[in-house]
């Protein structure tokens, strides 16, 4: 009795469990709960989460909109002022269309994501503070609106950080927040 | 040579006794088990020489390869690693704890080699085709991405491994048949049972991944004319994830099968510790959702359903067997009197020297702490945003597969060796340190990826990160993280190098071997029941345990709160 290999033979499920085991059993049980109640705290309350209304859209319809949204804004030697709060970025092997950008503190802007042709990745990086950033995914044939909202003004670097061929690696764009 | 290694002195009914276990175990099992073995090892070597290469790659101030260079063994790292070293054995695994456990023969053994067959033929025919890639295709790694393509011989490859390895399922699942069919209201032995689970598990990943490869294979050669970048990750991870989630239930089976073995370990609660298998059968196929929550497409309610296992059923039953392996090996070795009766003195005179149990016992801690933890952590939705696609990804499931399931094989080859090819280990004294130094160098290759990605935000998949073309823009400040990384990469594989010298000296020139386990596997001791002695040690590591990961778990929402707002 007692052996991993060997059938445990006789009526095993009413046999006692140790009170320690119990108890933990009950823990790990606890643990799950705060842990799923948690994250549906934070998507009520909290202000990060990857979520956002995702459209349909076919990517030479998706340049179009990127290309009337920078016709629309206004061109600074810094870069790009949005004419609203919306912000259209279009990813394409190896280059970012629609940056640099330059934006305001404390604004809400809508971030409108996809890409022209294979899947990439919307790496951003605080420059001063590489500790603050965030990661998501971009898809051709869709766009995901997500609202941004920056809290301090500085350079804010757009790495691309999903495998997209062979020079990835270069794949690079800047926010510039006043 | 390689014939007489698969020969062994069995009786006129092909069945031997194993002078150990005990276990009856038939040539029908036995020569498979051994052919999978082999070629599992194999495939370690190959992922093992490509690993260096990667890491003196990612430590820049060496940068020893090219971009181009990089992906190709970065392919040959991921897939000779996480997918051939790992099913081989995994198939292995299958047969030793379904015939080999059970006593009996195994059915078909005529598929069991031909599954072998297409699974090696099908894994040269993925080698090749990372070797030979060129424009406009492009390295698979392990994701191969739609729509950006790979070569046809790569989908091709792959789908012909997962047949192989349904095919090599296949006898094992008529071994628990016949099994059920004989002895009916017989209980499987725990390791059967956690086999069987894992069989299960397997199939399921192995038929997602021909859901997604053929469609996929069809629409490269041209019959297909697009394809869906989000259909192809959903689908994807049933087979990406799915493949993982194998590794863990079948090293789970083998933390059970080896502490037993090793140290005397017994049951502690059949009842719980099924429990626990039986809730990774029905929750922890969804944990392929946590490749996608920073996916456009799903809802939020989508994600937080399937990235907790709806409602962390997955993590329970984690949570379950990190405490009942630790207690079966508290309670057996109370049981016979090792150790004495303080906290945790049953502990301190296990036989770390054995390297069976040593690789084992750091596979267990190892796994909780590195790969466990952050992967509940980057399994929360919004968490994950921190993480995804960082080096902190690689860094978990080094922590997972490269830490907790390769040490479990490595100490679980230490007794193939032994007790299926009945040689003893050459080189001892190295073969005793080398789960240490493994574990070590593993451990600190892992936490420098963590590190490098989730203080400094560091890329995976990418060669260059300092001195970046066309940017002003650099992760420079992780440069100490590579190094750290560098260095015990090296190490780690210098560990791995003593393991294949160790293995395959033992295999080419070892004794015969003078079997005997390091502590008397027939109850000594007392006669009470396991669940009756104390395991007042274990609650109070697992404690600990639960302790450090919600102190973790408390500082990665600190951050994510002190970041910029984003989503609805």
């Amino acid at each position: 009795m007692g052996s991993p290999l060997e059938s445990p033979g006789g009526i095993w499920w009413n046999r006692k469990v140790s009170g320690l085991e119990k108890s933990w059993v009950g823990l790990a049980v606890l643990t799950a709960i705060i842990l799923f109640a948690w994250m549906i705290g934070w998507q009520q309350l909290g202000a990060q989460n990857p979520t956002g209304p995702t459209y349909s859209v076919a990517p030479e319809n998706y340049q179009a909109q990127v290309q009337a949204y920078k016709d629309a804004a206004t061109e600074t030697e810094q870069g790009l002022v949005p004419a609203g709060e919306d912000v259209y970025i279009g990813a394409r092997q190896w280059t970012w269309d629609g940056v640099p950008v330059v934006l305001e503190v404390g604004k809400e802007y809508r971030f409108h994501l996809s890409s022209y042709d294979v899947q990439h990745g919307f790496g951003l990086h605080r420059r001063d503070k590489l500790i603050e950033q965030f990661n998501l995914q971009v898809l051709p044939g869709y766009e995901w609106v997500v609202p941004i909202t920056f809290k301090h003004p500085g350079i804010y670097d757009i790495q691309c950080n999903e495998f997209c061929g062979v020079n990835h690696r270069i794949m690079y764009g800047k926010i510039i927040v006043e | 040579m390689a014939f007489g290694l698969l020969k062994s002195d069995y009786g006129a009914d092909g069945f031997r006794t194993c002078g150990v276990t005990g276990l009856k175990i038939h040539r029908s099992a036995e020569v498979p088990i051994k052919l999978f073995g082999l070629t599992a090892v194999v495939a370690l070597i190959v992922g093992g020489i490509a690993a260096l290469l990667v890491a003196l790659t990612r430590w820049e101030a060496v940068g020893i390869l090219g971009p181009p260079d990089f992906y190709k063994f970065l392919s040959l790292h991921a897939w000779n690693l996480l997918i051939f070293w790992m099913v081989f054995m995994e198939i292995a695994i299958l047969y030793v704890g379904g015939p080999i456990v059970l006593g009996r023969r195994l059915p078909w053994s005529g598929l069991a080699k031909a599954g072998w067959g297409i699974m090696l033929g099908s894994a040269l025919l993925i080698e090749y085709a990372i070797l030979t890639t060129t424009p406009p295709d492009n390295q698979p790694l392990l994701t191969s991405y739609a729509p950006l393509q790979s070569s046809p011989e790569f989908y091709l490859g792959a789908i012909l491994f997962i047949l192989g390895a349904v095919i090599a399922a296949l006898p094992f699942f008529w071994c628990i048949w016949q099994e059920k069919r004989e002895n009916r209201g017989k209980t499987l032995p725990l390791v059967t049972f956690g086999a069987f689970i894992t069989g299960i598990i397997a199939v399921e990943a192995l038929v997602g991944g021909l859901v997604t490869y053929v469609p996929t294979y069809l629409w490269r050669i041209g019959v297909v004319a697009e394809i869906d970048a989000a259909w192809y990750r959903h689908m994807y991870w049933i087979i990406g994830h799915g493949s993982q989630q194998i590794n863990l239930v079948a090293m789970i089976t083998v933390w059970y099968f080896m502490t037993y073995l090793t140290a005397g370990a017994e049951v502690v609660s059949e009842k719980i510790s099924r429990a626990a298998f039986i809730l990774y059968l029905f929750f922890i196929n969804m944990g392929a959702a946590h490749h996608l929550m920073a996916d456009p497409v799903l809802s939020s309610q989508w994600k937080m359903w399937n990235t907790s296992y709806a409602v962390y059923g997955a993590v329970i039953a984690s949570l379950i067997h990190a405490f009942a392996i630790p207690a079966g090996l508290e309670a057996g070795r109370r049981k016979r009197g090792l150790g004495g009766d303080t906290w945790f003195g049953w502990l301190r005179t296990a036989p770390w020297h054995d390297p069976g149990f040593s690789a084992t016992v750091w596979s267990i801690v190892l796994f909780g702490f590195l790969g466990g933890i952050t992967g509940v952590l980057m399994g929360q939705m919004q968490l994950n945003t921190l993480r995804h696609n960082t080096m902190a990804v690689p860094g978990h499931f080094h922590g997972t597969v490269a830490v907790g399931t390769t040490l479990a094989f490595m100490g679980l080859l230490y007794y193939v060796i032994k007790l299926f090819f009945n040689k003893d280990w050459v080189f001892e004294k190295l073969a005793r340190l080398q789960p240490h130094l493994y574990a070590a160098a593993m451990s600190i290759t892992a936490m420098a990826m963590m590190e490098a990605g989730i203080a400094y935000g560091a890329p995976r998949r990418d060669p260059v990160t300092v001195q970046i073309p066309g940017t002003d823009f650099n992760f420079a400040a992780a440069e100490p993280m590579y190094a750290l990384l560098g260095v015990s990469a090296i190490l780690a594989v210098l560990a791995g190098v003593i393991f294949i010298v160790v293995a395959v000296g033992s295999l080419l020139f070892g004794k015969e071997a003078t079997v005997t386990t390091p502590v008397p596997l027939s109850l000594t001791g007392g006669d009470r029941p396991a669940h009756e002695y104390s395991m007042r040690g274990t609650m109070a590591m697992v404690l600990f345990f639960l302790l450090v990961f919600l102190l973790f778990y408390a500082l990665d929402w600190m951050w994510l709160s002190r970041l910029w707002e984003f989503g609805t």
